[in-house]
């Protein structure tokens, strides 16, 4: 099995299937959290500092964020729950421990996980898509593909995560992936301003991370400027995915193989 | 190699870890039908044994056959037909009590009306149906471990492993453990079991291997070991001031003596005319216990140490 056709077993799916019904018992309180927070970013930026100024060839602060800010709903409930929660299925809960003494491999435990993240992402990520059509944000009918973009990218933001929750020695070592990873990729992602000022370097370093590819894509949905450069942004994912997923394998069975 | 009816086969198994040399080259051979126990301290070995068993750790060196498959080649194969208590209970705390064992069950491709039929007859067997929709933090330790077992068995296993199946439980959770495990016994299911507690092992085991930094130091049914590695009696008395008789005033009534600081454990055939021939000596032996000889005193006699501290 590779960690690839691992996404395509029963056994990923009945870990997904774990999460779910984990996650309906606490479902309000985590959409709530999951929206909540980055709606009122949303707010106080697009319309309190963005009632100041606009962007010289993008319009309105809060119309430039919008769809940046589907990329970041993506990244942060991907990660959070990738990092974070699965390292309590893992250490505290004891969840892996028992899968792995039924006939369950380590790489369909993964890719459940990726699968689930990919869920997350897309559930909220659509909740925020609505709020952002209520404020008439949405320009196009291409932003109907914004929930297949919004799996994609929750699979490419967990991987790394869930790599991170397997390695580190206690949960809160968690806070320097959080803080040094992925903070950094949000602010040059592309979610709250334009990158078109950056130096050359650091364009290169941006375009290195999956966020700012997903929030150009979310973007070109949600305004109807889709192109041939939008498909070579949703493949830059795919690709991504392909090589990143190879990545934790050894990491992953190291903590749960035989 | 294997005689028919052998589930586990272990010749010159070791497993060693980065630091530690935890098992040092152990035979066995479990036969389908038994209750086989691992009677040992914390660190002695049974754990990363039986973790070698179920396949989730491999082993360092030595053969091993489960169910006549190699854990190292066939792990997937061998997990489908066991039955895994581990030490630590690894129930899903997110989940309810069915949710856990309708999981569990999916994992073996036992799914819908099967799993739910199956599901609700081990609550019953398990004597926790009333709790199926509880979660799972919600009960009590011995619920706990009747659940875990219970998770055990949804696949119906060949044989069925625990590791340390009642450490942690109050004595009257521990009783209805036993009771659980001595009807699956009798139904004729194969036991593997680690333990530390004699008591434990006396009752439910057919055999007992005595294992003590990473060895096996002897193996046979418990009644035999204390037999050959005890005896019928044993008067525990402490005796700080050495006025204890030898055992030749004692007219060789003694079999074995053991001291361990000042108590001292004199192994006989009867307590009863070894009180008496001290009595005739003039010497009343001070704060005695005169009691049956046990597991307990096999272990203490092979290893110098206590099971339980």
């Amino acid at each position: 099995m590779n960690p690839l056709t691992a996404f395509f077993t029963r056994n990923a799916w009945r870990v997904f299937h774990r999460n779910l019904l984990a996650w309906q018992k606490y479902a309000w309180s985590s959409v709530a959290i999951n929206i909540v927070e980055p709606f009122a970013y949303f707010l106080a930026l697009g319309f309190g500092l963005g009632a100041y100024f606009s962007l010289t060839g993008y319009g309105s602060l809060v119309q430039f964020m919008a769809p940046g800010f589907l990329g970041l709903t993506a990244l942060n409930t991907a990660t959070f729950d990738a990092a974070w929660g699965a390292y309590e299925r893992r250490v505290f809960n004891g969840v892996y421990e028992s899968m792995v003494t039924a006939p369950v491999d380590p790489l369909e435990i993964a890719a459940g996980e990726y699968l689930w993240q990919a869920f997350r992402s897309m559930l909220y990520g659509c909740l925020f898509l609505a709020v952002i059509a209520g404020f008439g944000l949405v320009h196009s009918w291409w932003a109907l593909l914004c929930p297949l973009v919004l799996a994609l990218s929750g699979i490419v933001f967990a991987i790394p995560a869930l790599l991170v929750s397997f390695v580190v020695k206690t949960q809160e070592h968690l806070f320097y992936y959080f803080s040094f990873v992925v903070t950094p990729m949000v602010m040059i992602g592309g979610v709250f301003f334009p990158l078109d000022k950056f130096p050359k370097w650091a364009l290169l370093i941006a375009w290195l991370t999956p966020l700012y590819h997903a929030v150009k894509v979310f973007r070109a949905l949600v305004l109807g400027t889709v192109s041939g450069q939008t498909g070579l942004e949703v493949l830059w994912i795919l690709i991504a995915i392909a090589v990143l997923v190879f990545v934790p394998v050894r990491s992953i069975r190291a903590k749960l193989a035989n | 190699m294997c005689a028919q009816n052998t589930v586990v086969y272990a010749r010159s198994l070791t497993k060693r870890y980065a630091l530690v040399e935890a098992v040092r080259g152990i035979d066995f051979s479990i036969h389908a039908g038994e209750c086989y126990g691992f009677l040992g301290v914390n660190g002695a070995g049974k754990t990363s044994t039986m973790k070698m068993i179920y396949c989730r750790v491999a082993r360092t060196s030595g053969e091993l056959l489960v169910l006549d498959m190699d854990p190292t080649r066939d792990a997937s194969r061998i997990k489908q037909r066991l039955g895994v208590v581990a030490q630590e209970n690894a129930l899903d705390p997110e989940l309810n009590v069915e949710e856990n064992l309708l999981l569990y069950a999916s994992f073996f491709g036992i799914i819908g009306d099967a799993a739910r039929d199956r599901a609700g007859e081990l609550l019953d067997l398990l004597a926790i149906s009333g709790k199926s929709k509880a979660l799972v933090r919600e009960l009590s330790g011995g619920m706990k471990r009747r659940l875990v077992i219970a998770r055990a068995l949804v696949n119906r296993p060949d044989i069925l492993v625990l590791d340390e199946p009642t450490t942690g439980l109050d004595p009257q959770a521990r009783l209805l453990v036993w009771d659980t495990l001595t009807r699956l016994i009798d139904s004729g299911l194969t036991l593997l079991l680690t333990t530390h507690y004699m008591e434990e092992a006396a009752r439910l085991c057919g055999r007992v291997a005595v294992i003590d930094e990473g060895r096996i130091l002897a193996e046979a049914p418990p009644a035999q070991l204390v037999a050959q590695y005890a005896a019928e009696d044993v008067l525990e008395l402490v005796d700080a001031d050495g006025r204890l008789p030898s055992d030749a005033q004692l007219d060789g009534l003694v079999a074995r003596r053991e001291r361990h600081g000042d108590t001292v454990y004199l192994y006989n055939a009867d307590n009863r005319a070894l009180l008496h021939r001290m009595a005739a000596l003039g010497f009343d032996p001070p704060r005695h216990v005169a009691r049956r000889a046990s597991l307990e005193d096999v272990f203490l006699n092979m290893t110098g140490r206590e099971l339980v501290e």
